[in-house]
């Protein structure tokens, strides 16, 4: 909201710079965007006076003596048509800065010395509105006498400071002049007089009813509707002075009638609408609903179809406009209007906001409604608007008013208590403290012992509980005065959740292990989770669908953290990164609403890795590395999803429960990702950890006898996994083995084609002895009978 | 004989100041002393000697089979210390050649900078807990006094499932859920991911992290807010940061507050950063509306407390000079690299 700060001075005192004024605004609750100036838009262009105007010779230019208050005439060239000999003008003089950066220099124009510069409306930015000429063809002609040399910022009023203010939601009284001028003066603990509002009304011109019928069909969406008719309308410009807080707040001057309409929106707060009378259909206008498929043409020409939740306001005939959002075309004021109906009334937040969303219009009326106009103060509104009329003397105001307010409300009063209202802001404030700053803000306050009963001002809207009371006495009193305080009560034991404690486990194991962590964005597309080429009825399929995403990019929440990852990886292999270790750990969604949660979240991890030292291994390995953290130790078995290289990828189970996949990314999929190359992902699903996890066993004895090692080496087919034949070692070598170690798998002619050789190093020990060689012997022999039986595995001669 | 016995002792001492190695001082060992040595063949000689001349003879043998002896294990001793130099000498490796080890990785930033949070607030009593983030709008709106068409939510473009489901759009529902099923006393921290329909920029992501506060007790007051924001500015920027309040409005605190830091960048003497004001935005944060305290059921009259909420993009952005929002999600290693 911009207000000029004249205006608002119009109403109370405010002795403080723009900006110190701005400081104690904030302080107290009113946010302030900007501060400017409206005559930041040019300098040093002054009223100049065309003493002669001879034009030169074969060009358009003239060759003007331009009296600008200084001791000599200057010399000004100008290329424009309407200039003249004893025309008052714009001259910018040598040095001046004009709007979009342009600056003025004495100079030479086809030979001529030109001091400066004859200006146009455009050339300083000023509207049509603000200034009769300033938008017609060529430089603005001034329409009076004025002293040469006197700064044009003058004649235009342009100069004042306008504060953008930052207005809270809750207060919706303070979209208008009225309210932050009480505003102000509560802040500045100083006084605010509004004018006394007081209606000539015309004799001759008959009576409100006797000129328009107002039907108002719904109280529930219409609270409120106040009308009043003007006669004998005279349209033209404004005055100097309304023009010119009408553009300091940011709108565009048009005419008497459309002026006093914006005038009284920013001033009450209340928007307002005119009618040309004559263009309602038997002066009638009803207030409704709209029928079901009811078309509509509005202000700027577009056309909508309304269904019955929506409030119009209608003719005789036919809906012409929507209720506090957008007048209709026919009726709009012209030129030729004589005769006008001016509507302030309130309507219902909530319908206001709902239509206005569902047609897509958003005016500056629908905003103020959405966000709360004053019902007790609509008439005052209105009586305003034709206090105007009189004071611009632009129609009479015919005697009577329409005022439907069936449902008047009461003041609304709230009793609050001054100890809790001191324990709650921590302050120590006595009752009349209190009940000074209430009367400062507008309130009534009776006070009986520390029992305060606030008369809530009739402009505000934003009161509920003693809650509100208590912040209106902080800020007034100053929130810069709240102490720091401890808070006291019962000690409590701080900590970190069981999820966050083991994600920093997680983390912190894959950080050393030379992982970075990537966060993504939780929502995906659809298209990323048809690339991983899942089965049919497979869950990751069923995802949740953001109802307005911002794109389809971004439109379902994933179900796995795969595509993300393979994103990632495709973006640091596409920049040149050449070697990539990455994990996120974030939830993954699933459809599956409960009294409690409205979807499925189960905590996962993925890691990715590429780059030369990268391989299947290595992140294989990563993971059981990590799980063993928990004291997991999961079985790995060829196999996993369709994402996987076919023969590179596995499960890590524990007994029956899936806990991860492992595996290098299939060329197909890598290349739907755009990546080229071969990544590896991993998936864990973090929620069976807990579970899971074993904690560290109690410590067993070291062994007091030695260890004896025996190396084997095992021919079999080179179909056969390594894993399975270690756990069958392991088993056949009973209690006493200790140690299982692959050191070398040797291929080569002599073994025959498919055949591999593969060298175990078994470590035997005894907890009570040193083994013999017979006992070790017998052991050797039934691990290459298990081998032999299981693999078709033999001893390398 | 004992002529012989001087020439071994005088030759040996000679070849020892030569013998440059163990080899040639073993074969010397093995000529001299050994089975088949000098001193075994003169030992073999003192059959020949008399009877009475023979223990003398075999006294002076052994003394010299004794001093040869050490004096060989001295050139020994000698020799494999210098060997030993000598190794340490060719062994010397260029210990600045860059290493095989792989180096640690790093968390994102922004969980970087959500434990120092989460250290800071857990040392003060908190407990952290979460919630989810696909959300009723009963607990994301409702139960925060936000009722369905309240203009206020549009302030939080939401995005929705359904009419009834919402990716929650600040970390507040947890309030609510909290609320709802503890009874004061109430101390907890809630971070995690919010969701708003914002379009992706440099100051702007539709995903986002907040961590949310909540207190709830007798007695709790603003002061008490202020206190705790204070420890948490000091403890996160360190000595001299404070807090600032201005009234704002929130419909689930009353009063409210914006709070601004004290600029770190300047230490509040404006700067660029603060655009001039020496002061940070940095949160929001109130007093518990009592009619949230009453929908969640928990006795208004009997019970206050506080609430606040910060971004923690916002943190990291400022904690690290992050010039572009789209750098935290991203996840390019050369930005992940320099938080090792």
């Amino acid at each position: 909201m911009k207000v000029p700060m004249k205006w608002l001075k119009e109403y109370t005192e405010i002795n403080l710079p723009a900006s110190e004024y701005a400081d104690k605004m904030v302080m107290a609750g009113n946010g302030v965007e900007g501060i400017d100036n409206t005559g930041d838009l040019f300098d040093k262009v002054v009223v100049g006076h065309v003493l002669s105007c001879e034009g030169i010779e074969g060009t358009h230019l003239h060759l003007c003596m331009v009296d600008v208050g200084q001791a000599e005439p200057i010399q000004i060239v100008c290329g424009a048509p309407n200039v003249a000999a004893g025309a008052w003008v714009c001259a910018a003089l040598d040095g001046a800065h004009l709007p979009g950066g342009v600056k003025i220099k004495k100079g030479k124009l086809r030979g001529y010395v030109s001091n400066g510069m004859l200006c146009s409306g455009p050339e300083l930015d000023v509207p049509a509105g603000l200034y009769p000429h300033c938008g017609e063809e060529g430089i603005i002609l001034l329409n009076e006498e004025y002293k040469p040399g006197t700064d044009v910022k003058e004649v235009f009023h342009l100069g004042d400071d306008v504060i953008d203010f930052e207005v809270l939601a809750n207060r919706p009284d303070c979209l208008s002049v009225w309210g932050l001028a009480r505003e102000s003066a509560a802040v500045l603990d100083t006084h605010c007089v509004m004018p006394e509002i007081s209606v000539e009304e015309a004799q001759g011109v008959g009576t409100f009813d006797d000129w328009a019928k107002v039907e108002v069909q719904d109280d529930e969406l219409c609270p409120r509707y106040c009308a009043r008719v003007i006669k004998n309308v005279k349209i033209g410009p404004s005055p100097m002075w309304m023009r010119e807080y009408l553009y300091g707040a940011g709108v565009r001057p048009i005419n008497n009638i459309v002026d006093i309409t914006n005038f009284i929106m920013l001033e009450t707060g209340h928007p307002m609408h005119a009618f040309d009378l004559s263009k309602v259909r038997d002066h009638t206008i009803v207030v409704r609903r709209a029928h079901e498929g009811e078309p509509l043409t509005t202000l700027d020409g577009k056309e909508y179809t309304l269904t019955g939740d929506m409030l119009v306001i209608a003719d005789a005939e036919r809906a012409t406009g929507l209720a506090g959002i957008m007048g209709g075309e026919e009726s709009e004021i012209v030129e030729g209007t004589t005769d006008v109906l001016f509507e302030c009334a309130t309507f219902d937040r909530t319908n206001n906001r709902l239509t206005s969303r569902a047609l897509g219009i958003r005016t500056e009326s629908s905003g103020r409604f959405e966000k709360g106009v004053c019902v007790r103060t609509t008439m005052e509104a209105l009586d305003r608007a034709c206090m105007l009329v009189n004071m611009l003397e632009c129609g009479d105001v015919v005697p009577g008013a329409f005022d439907y307010y069936p449902n008047p409300l009461n003041p609304q009063v709230i009793d609050a208590d001054v100890d809790r209202i001191n324990r709650r802001i921590a302050c120590h404030l006595t009752a009349t403290e209190m009940e000074d700053i209430l009367e400062r803000l507008g309130f009534e306050v009776e006070v009986s012992g520390s029992e305060l009963s606030c008369t809530v001002p009739e402009w505000r809207m934003d009161f509920e509980t003693d809650a509100d009371i208590s912040e209106e006495v902080l800020r007034l009193y100053g929130y810069d005065k709240i102490p720091s305080t401890l808070m006291t009560g019962v000690t409590m034991a701080g900590h970190r959740s069981e999820k966050q404690a083991l994600l920093d486990i997680v983390k912190n194991s894959l950080v050393s292990m030379g992982y970075y962590e990537a966060l993504n964005f939780s929502f995906i597309s659809p298209k990323w989770i048809a690339a991983l080429n899942l089965p049919e009825g497979d869950p990751r399929r069923n995802f949740v669908t953001i109802r307005n995403p911002l794109g389809e990019d971004t439109s379902v929440m994933r179900t796995t953290l795969v595509p993300s990852m393979l994103n990632t990886l495709a973006l640091n292999i596409n920049r040149g990164n050449p070697e990539g270790r990455l994990f996120e750990a974030a939830p993954v969604f699933a459809v599956g609403k409960t009294e409690t949660t409205a979807a499925t979240e189960t905590p996962s991890l993925c890691l990715g890795l590429y780059g030369d030292k990268a391989d299947f291994y290595a992140l294989r390995d990563a993971v059981i590395c990590l799980l063993g953290q928990f004291g997991i130790k999961p079985a790995v078995t060829a196999g996993g999803d369709g994402y996987y290289h076919p023969g590179r990828k596995a499960v890590l189970t524990v007994g029956d429960t899936e806990i991860a996949q492992v595996g290098e990314i299939h060329p197909d999929i890598a290349e739907a990702f755009d990546i080229d190359g071969r990544v590896y992902v991993a998936e864990v699903n973090l929620s069976l950890i807990p579970a899971l996890a074993r904690p560290i066993p109690a410590v067993q004895p070291l062994p007091r006898f030695p260890a004896v090692t025996r190396d084997i080496a095992l021919v079999m087919d080179e179909a056969v996994e390594v894993g399975p034949v270690m756990d069958a070692i392991a088993k056949a070598g009973g209690k006493l083995i200790e140690e299982v170690h692959l050191f070398d798998i040797y291929r080569g002619e002599k073994l025959g084609q498919d055949k591999k050789s593969v060298a175990f190093a078994l470590s035997f020990r005894a907890a009570d002895r040193t083994l013999t060689d017979a006992e070790i012997a017998a052991a050797m022999d039934k691990i290459l009978a298990a081998c032999r039986e299981g693999f078709g595995a033999e001893l390398r001669s | 004989m004992q002529d012989q016995l001087k020439s071994i002792r005088e030759h040996v001492a000679e070849e020892l100041k030569n013998i440059q190695d163990s080899n040639a001082l073993e074969q010397l060992r093995v000529r001299v002393l050994g089975k088949k040595g000098e001193l075994t063949a003169i030992l073999r000689g003192m059959g020949k000697l008399p009877a009475e001349e023979r223990p003398k003879m075999g006294q002076i043998v052994n003394e010299t089979r004794e001093k040869l002896e050490s004096a060989i294990d001295e050139a020994a001793a000698a020799l494999r210390q210098r060997e030993k130099e000598f190794r340490l000498k060719r062994e010397t490796i260029d210990v600045t050649l860059p290493g095989k080890t792989r180096e640690a990785g790093s968390l994102h930033p922004m969980n970087i900078v959500l434990d120092d949070l989460l250290d800071i607030f857990t040392g003060m009593g908190f407990e952290a807990v979460e919630g989810p983030e696909i959300e009723y709008d009963h607990y994301n709106f409702e139960l925060l006094n936000l009722p369905k068409n309240h203009p206020a939510r549009d302030a939080q473009d939401t995005f929705y499932v359904d009419d009834n489901v919402v990716l929650r759009t600040h970390t507040s529902p947890v309030q609510a859920r909290i609320m709802t099923t503890r009874k004061p006393p109430i101390r907890i921290v809630s971070p995690g991911r919010v969701y708003r329909a914002d379009e992706v920029d440099a100051t702007h992501s539709p995903v986002f992290h907040q961590i949310e506060g909540l207190v709830i007790d007798e007695n709790i007051s603003i002061g008490d807010l202020k206190g705790t924001l204070d420890t948490f500015a000091e403890r996160l920027y360190g000595k001299g940061i404070a807090t600032r309040f201005r009234p704002s409005f929130f419909p689930f605190t009353e009063p409210s507050a914006e709070v601004d830091l004290t600029c770190a960048a300047c230490g509040g003497k404006g700067c660029r950063t603060c655009k001039g004001t020496g002061w940070i935005e940095v949160l929001g944060a109130g007093m518990v509306n009592p009619k949230v305290l009453d929908m969640c059921g928990i006795d208004s009259k009997k019970y206050s407390g506080f609430a606040f909420g910060m971004g923690i993009e916002r943190l990291t952005i400022l904690k690290y000079n992050v010039p572009d929002m789209r750098y935290l999600y991203e996840n390019d290693l050369r930005f992940l690299k320099q938080f090792r």
